[in-house]
């Protein structure tokens, strides 16, 4: 206050020269009003927590991009017109062409009429679902109690369908399950020896589902369908342990010529 | 000074002022003729304030920061298999869409067991006289499988490269949800000509239903229409074919392609 009133070089005072213009141009808020951040920091419960959510992560979003080593390119991207236009018509051409001419060489086939009386010698879906066929041929898995003398404990169509559950759970928590900033099977040969198991159990639940056409007993062929996965996930883990030392080696070269380590 | 009020923003006289050719007429007269109704200028300076607010520089890929464009380009084309997927999902909606001009979803006109039923005759009926029937069922069911087999390789694509992993869980279950209801697409449209294999495919289908407790009756009938299969099940398939699922699984590719949208595409790195 004591500079506003200070003497001025025509004899007056800083205060006067300031009010000889009439009333400011915007009325000063009184101090009862609240800001529109003190509005949202009053506010309380689950607002309140949002809004100093919201307030942390817009802070962590700048200090990332403040010590980002982000390197941007030159060009502005691959444009939409006509480059990726003529790429995307091109693989949308080739593609339904394919199914096209497929479509002509190998018709479907047309069976004979629904009859409720008779049951064909052999039921199969189509072949995408021939893994979930297979899956409601475990019965001779069931369990079998003794308590119950020998009497099987779940009815065989509910075991399937346990078996159906047990599947898509599996595949949905694989992301809660396997987490960090590995891409490559390389890196986590572990991981990628689960999806190879995962790939050929299908396929031999598949041909679990056609069990008609092989020519060895049904026990073999459970056992083989549970194996194989097995195997070929035990072989894929090795190979790709083996792989990992050079790979690694490669990869971590040419990350530290471009960013030497501190 | 006249009392009469002139409309300022008279555009039609602002039109007819300007020498324009007639395709810049017909043009301009579209557009206020739309923007009178919609104003559509106010969406459009949305457009305009999100096109200069849009980082014009793309960041550099870990691919091309480190050059490592030599250790995956094989994984290159596997990139396209959800397009694909995508792809063979328009062809099946509309070569479905041209089926269900001629299908009729009744079981009526069997006199006896294994006679052909009135849905068993339209599926004939498109393949011996309708014109180009023969190759638009082949054409539906080959669609069909392209898609089936493009979702599956575009989930082992996606599990192998760790596309799934944080922050992309919800994208991954939302996948899943849609392997599955691409799965449920086939298997009742497998049931709809009512063939000899579509029945008793549906006859599994109630059994399986029916097995599991507490849910099992109340699911049987609301996907079967029933117990035992019979017309309830068929219509019922049918609107779940042509109805139902074309607006689910629409919708739910629409919100998975969104969130790949907003997330970014996870390259290998």
């Amino acid at each position: 206050m004591t500079d506003d009133n200070q003497a001025m070089t025509d004899g007056g005072t800083d205060e006067e020269a300031r009010t000889d213009g009439g009333p400011p141009a915007t009325v000063p808020p009184d101090d009862e009003t609240p800001t529109w951040s003190e509005r949202k920091e009053h506010s309380q419960g689950l607002a309140q927590l949002t809004y100093q959510y919201f307030e942390r992560s817009r802070r962590e979003d700048e200090d990332l991009r403040t010590e980002s080593t982000y390197v941007e390119r030159d060009v502005l991207g691959f444009p939409a017109w006509p480059h990726e236009t003529i790429r995307n018509l091109a693989i949308t051409s080739f593609f339904v062409g394919i199914l096209i001419f497929i479509a002509a060489l190998m018709p479907p086939h047309f069976g004979h009429p629904a009859n409720p009386g008779s049951t064909p010698a052999i039921i199969l879906p189509d072949w995408y679902l021939y893994w979930s066929f297979g899956l409601l041929k475990l019965n001779p898995l069931n369990p079998q109690l003794a308590v119950l003398d020998g009497n099987i404990l779940l009815g065989n169509e509910f075991l399937g369908i346990i078996a159906h559950g047990i599947v898509f759970g599996a595949i949905g928590l694989v992301p809660f399950l396997n987490k960090g900033s590995a891409r490559r099977p390389v890196e986590e040969p572990f991981w990628a020896a689960v999806g190879v198991t995962g790939v050929v159990l299908s396929l031999t639940l598949a041909a679990l589902a056609i069990q008609n056409f092989f020519p060895f007993g049904l026990d073999l062929l459970i056992t083989l369908t549970f194996l194989l996965p097995v195997l070929c996930g035990i072989i894929t883990y090795a190979v790709l342990k083996t792989m990992r030392e050079g790979y690694m080696y490669d990869l971590n070269r040419r990350y530290y010529m471009l960013r030497p380590p501190k | 000074m006249s009392l009469k009020k002139t409309d300022e923003m008279d555009h039609n006289a602002w039109l007819k002022k300007q020498d324009l050719t007639v395709i810049e007429t017909a043009f301009l007269t579209t557009l206020i003729w739309v923007d009178k109704r919609l104003r559509i200028v106010d969406y459009l300076e949305l457009l305009e304030t999100m096109y200069y607010r849009a980082n014009l520089q793309m960041p550099k890929s870990h691919t091309e920061q480190y050059d490592l464009d030599n250790k995956f380009w094989y994984w290159y084309p596997l990139y396209s298999l959800g397009s694909l997927s995508i792809i063979a999902y328009l062809v099946a909606a509309v070569s479905g869409a041209m089926l269900g001009f001629y299908y009729s979803p009744s079981t009526a006109g069997a006199a006896a067991q294994g006679d052909p039923t009135a849905a068993y005759d339209s599926v004939v009926l498109i393949l011996k006289d309708v014109q180009f029937g023969f190759m638009l069922r082949s054409i539906h069911s080959w669609a069909a499988q392209f898609m089936v087999a493009a979702v599956f390789l575009h989930m082992l694509r996606v599990y192998f490269t760790g596309a799934y992993k944080e922050p992309r869980e919800v994208n991954w279950i939302l996948g899943v949800v849609l392997i599955g209801l691409t799965l449920f697409f086939g298997f009742s449209g497998y049931v709809l000509p009512w063939k000899q294999l579509s029945f008793w495919a549906a006859q599994i289908g109630v059994e399986m239903a029916l097995a599991t407790p507490i849910v099992g009756e109340w699911a049987a009938q609301l996907l079967f229409g029933g117990f035992t299969l019979g017309q309830a099940t068929l219509v019922r398939m049918y609107i779940l074919h042509v109805f139902v699922l074309p607006f689910v699984v629409t919708s739910l590719i629409a919100l998975h392609v969104g969130i790949v949208w907003v997330q970014g595409i996870a390259e290998p790195h």
